[in-house]
Formats: C-alpha cells, sequence, structure tokens
C-alpha cells in the first residue's frame, strides 16, 4: 500500500488508488521507515506523492468504523510521519496532485515545498466527523498564518490548489494534475542539486527559530488523542461511513 | 580628497533618505559599508523630526547582498561581517522612524534581508530579489528570522531551501514585498507618494505602533541573531562553502 521508488531523488508513494490512497496506520509507520531507507540508499532529496490521480483522501475511515483503536494509530502514525519527513537529513517535496483531504492534507506539514495543480481539492474536513485536526495546527499556522490556520482547521470547507497557493499552503501550483508529480521531481533535483551542508544547516535552523517545537506538537497531538472515542466521534462516523459499501 | 560616503542621508522635512551609495560593487555590504549604515542610523535615532526612513540604493542595484570578497577573505573577516550585519539589522529594526525599502533593482542575498526588516516594502516588476545563498554553500542564518517574520516560516522554508532569485511580481505575490510597480517610472511615484502617506501619520502613534509590533514579534532578540551570525560563519569556513565559492569566484 505503500512504496519506494530509491534514487538520488526517491519516492515515497502511496499505493492504494483504488480507495484513493486512503492512509492505514500502516501506511503510516512506513512513511518514517522508507524515508530512512532512501537516505541510507544516498538519497538527496524524497518526494511524497500517491499512485493514480489523487494524492490522498485522507484516512481509511471505513477501517476507524470497524475497529474503534484504528483512529488512535492513526493520529499517532501521522503525527510521527510529519515529523520524521520534518527532521529527515534530506529535504522532501509533496506532490499534491487532485486532493489532498484531512489526514492527507496534514501530511502537507512535514514538507519542505508543496506542488499542487490549481484544481486540486484541499482541506481538513474532519470537525464535521468529530475528530479534531488539532494536530496540523502547529504546522499549518507556521505555513499559512493564524488567521488564515484557524479558518482552515474549524471550517470544513475545501479549498482550490490556487486558493492554497495564495494563503502559502502551497507553494507552487501547475495547470494540470498530470504534471504534479513531474514538477515536484524537478524540484527534488534541484534541491538534490545543492550544497548539502549549506541545505542541512538552513533547514535545521529554520526548524530552530520558527518551529513548531516539540511541547507544541504534543499538545496539540494530545487534543485530537483526547476525543478518539468519543460518542460524538463514533455516532457521526457510524453515521456517515457505517452504511457505505466501501 | 575625501572618499564618498558608503551611505548617505539626506532628510526633506520628516522623510530621510538613507541609501547605499556603493554603486560599483552593487551597494554589496562589506563591513565598511555596514559600518556607514550604522553610523547613520545613529544619527537617526532619537531624532523626533524624522518620521519616515526610506532606504535604497545608489545607482541600479538595491544591495547584492554580502560583500563575497570579504566572505571569502578567511580569518575572523567572515565572522566580523556577519556580526556586524545582525547588529545593523537589529538597529535597523528598532529605529523609531517608520522604515520603507524603496527596493530600486536587484535585492538579493543579505540585500533581500535588509528588505524585509523594513516596515513597509515596495518594488518594481524588472527588480529580482530573492536568497541565493544555499547555491554558494552558505546559510542565511543571520537574515532567516526576518524573513519568516515577514513572509511566515512556510514560505520562508521554501523560498530560502531552493535557493535562486524570483521577480518583484513574485515577491509581491508571497508577502515579500508589500506592492510591486509594473515600471520603473512608476515606481518613483509609488516610492514618494508611500513615503508621503506614511508621513501623515501621528508620530507618536506610528512609534507606539512599531515598538509594540517589535516587542511582540521577538524583532529585540539579539541572542537569536549573534547566534544566527556565529552559524553562518561556521557554515562559510566549512569545505563544501570554500568550494562552492571557489568554483564560483575563482582563488582568492
Amino acid at each position: 500500500m505503500i512504496r519506494l521508488e530509491p534514487g538520488t531523488v526517491a519516492a515515497i508513494v502511496l499505493d492504494r488508488p483504488n480507495q484513493r490512497n486512503a492512509l492505514t496506520p500502516a501506511m503510516l509507520r512506513a512513511i518514517p521507515e522508507l524515508a530512512d531507507e532512501a537516505v541510507a540508499q544516498g538519497a538527496r532529496a524524497i518526494v511524497l506523492r500517491g499512485e493514480g490521480r489523487i494524492f490522498c483522501a485522507g484516512f481509511d475511515l471505513k477501517g476507524c468504523v470497524e475497529d474503534p483503536r484504528m483512529m488512535r494509530d492513526l493520529l499517532l502514525a501521522l503525527a510521527e510521519a510529519i515529523r520524521a519527513l520534518r527532521q529527515c537529513p534530506v529535504p522532501s517535496v509533496v506532490a499534491c496532485h487532485g486532493a489532498a483531504i484531512a489526514g492527507g492534507c496534514a501530511l502537507l506539514g512535514g514538507a519542505d515545498v508543496v506542488v499542487a495543480n490549481a484544481d486540486a481539492k484541499l482541506g481538513y474536513p474532519v470537525v464535521r466527523l468529530g475528530v479534531s485536526p488539532a494536530v496540523s495546527g502547529p504546522y499549518l499556522r507556521q505555513s499559512i498564518g493564524d488567521g488564515p490556520a484557524r479558518a482552515r482547521m474549524l471550517d470544513t470547507e475545501i479549498i482550490t490548489g490556487r486558493r492554497a497557493n495564495e494563503l502559502g499552503l502551497v507553494h507552487e501550483v501547475v495547470g494540470n494534475v498530470e504534471e504534479v508529480g513531474m514538477r515536484a521531481m524537478q524540484i527534488a533535483q534541484e534541491l538534490a542539486d545543492k550544497p548539502q551542508s549549506a541545505l542541512a544547516a538552513t533547514r535545521g535552523w529554520l526548524t530552530e527559530i520558527a518551529g513548531p517545537g516539540k511541547p507544541e506538537s504534543e499538545r496539540a497531538l494530545a487534543v485530537s488523542l483526547e476525543l478518539v472515542g468519543s460518542s460524538e466521534e463514533r455516532e457521526r462516523l457510524e453515521a456517515i461511513w457505517g452504511a457505505s459499501d466501501g | 580628497m575625501a572618499m564618498p560616503e558608503l551611505a548617505t542621508l539626506s532628510t526633506d522635512g520628516p522623510i530621510a533618505q538613507l541609501r547605499l551609495n556603493r554603486p560599483d560593487s552593487r551597494n554589496a555590504l562589506s563591513i565598511e559599508l555596514i559600518q556607514a549604515l550604522r553610523d547613520r542610523v545613529a544619527e537617526l535615532r532619537g531624532n523626533s523630526d524624522i518620521t519616515v526612513v526610506v532606504l535604497t540604493g545608489q545607482g541600479p542595484s538595491f544591495c547584492a547582498g554580502m560583500d563575497l570578497k570579504q566572505v571569502q577573505a578567511g580569518g575572523d573577516t567572515p565572522e566580523m561581517l556577519l556580526r556586524s550585519l545582525a547588529e545593523f539589522t537589529l538597529e535597523l529594526r528598532a529605529l523609531e522612524a517608520v522604515v520603507l525599502a524603496s527596493v530600486n533593482g536587484a535585492a538579493i542575498g543579505g540585500g533581500c534581508g535588509l528588505a524585509c526588516i523594513c516596515d513597509v516594502a515596495i518594488t518594481h516588476a524588472d527588480a529580482k530579489l530573492g536568497f541565493p545563498e544555499v547555491d554558494l554553500g552558505l546559510c542565511p542564518a543571520v537574515v532567516a528570522p526576518w524573513v519568516v517574520k515577514r513572509i511566515g516560516a512556510g514560505r520562508a522554508r521554501a523560498l530560502l531551501l531552493r535557493g535562486g532569485l524570483i521577480s518583484g511580481r513574485d515577491a509581491a505575490d508571497i508577502a515579500l514585498v508589500d506592492q510591486c510597480a509594473d515600471t520603473r517610472d512608476a515606481f518613483e511615484s509609488l516610492t514618494e507618494s508611500t513615503a508621503r502617506r506614511l508621513a501623515e501619520g501621528g508620530p507618536q502613534a506610528l512609534r507606539a505602533t512599531k515598538s509594540l509590533l517589535n516587542e511582540i514579534d521577538g524583532s529585540n532578540d539579539a541572542e537569536l541573531l549573534l547566534r544566527g551570525a556565529a552559524l553562518s560563519a561556521s557554515v562559510i569556513a566549512g569545505e563544501e562553502a570554500q568550494t562552492a565559492l571557489r568554483a564560483r569566484f575563482g582563488d582568492r
């Protein structure tokens, strides 16, 4: 459901296209492992993309209905995946093609650069499921500022890649969904060709001066975790996802 | 014959103009130029007759960044250069008057950093701005905190890591500058009208507001800036930067 394409520019590919790359705990746990493996094999930059037209539709909510413990595992693994991309010794680029929804959009927080198509759909419409997107908060306020971050997390509205670019959540837009992966690889190649010590020092310094720091990230995760298994969450997940045939 | 001043100051009512005056070197920031700027800023400090300071460059460039001869000089020179830049950025930010960056041409690396420190920044469509430090094996650690304050941490990350230069128009799109004039002529009048509008504010209200903003956004954190200078100097001293600089500019 997830695979590594090694190389100087390595690609971590969410590979579950029939479920719009909906994330399972195992897929998220594989992200730090594959990033380590890529670096061990000599990668100087990493691209994260999805197989098929859609980058990622979010958590596997059908799985969450069936297994009440899964939401907790997903949130823990998501926070760790974002952290791992940030802490990874080489930079990463997310190819946000088609859509990055909820947990999929949260993954953008780990990236140094995000590319999307102009019509891509982005957002965190999870409060309607009784789930808090708090885990994304520390990263989102960094990329788009406190005011817009508040709106994006409390409002279930989905925005376009173009709007996300205006806000700063996406750093470059391309016209067609087919071009996103290619453009992400080009940008990653440019990063891979840069002097590595200078790049690493600059990445580390930016994290040091701007965060998010560990206490803020841990607090945000704790808020998302506190709601797991609430009757609000169970009722809403069941109502929206329990009846569907998946 | 007296050497020309490396930084000049002129005043017109409540508006002062602080000009980088090293056009033969595209106003590159040498230790001497930074000292001249610090001297001029010291003259402005506490002068309650001045409400607005327009920072601009003599000649076609705003500021080409750090003087790469001094960056490559070895010994204590790079660290002295970076420390004096760090101290100057703090002093410029702390100036009571509102500072308008009139980015008249290329604003590169530390030069683009200067624009970020100013309260308001404007440029024109033909200007090139950006931070190519990483391309040269350098780390823009002194200017990074100012870039983060100006455009936010996420955009700063993408901009500083990708290096290169962007157009004045793209700079306005990511709020690296507040406004971009279409032509140089329009830029001249934009500078004038913006400075005049800023000078319409009540001097006391402007000062109080600027001082509050500096307080809440951490603009007075000297310790952070000096750590940035030390980090930047240590990256310069490394083999990678030395090799990249030699490849680009030859042996010194």
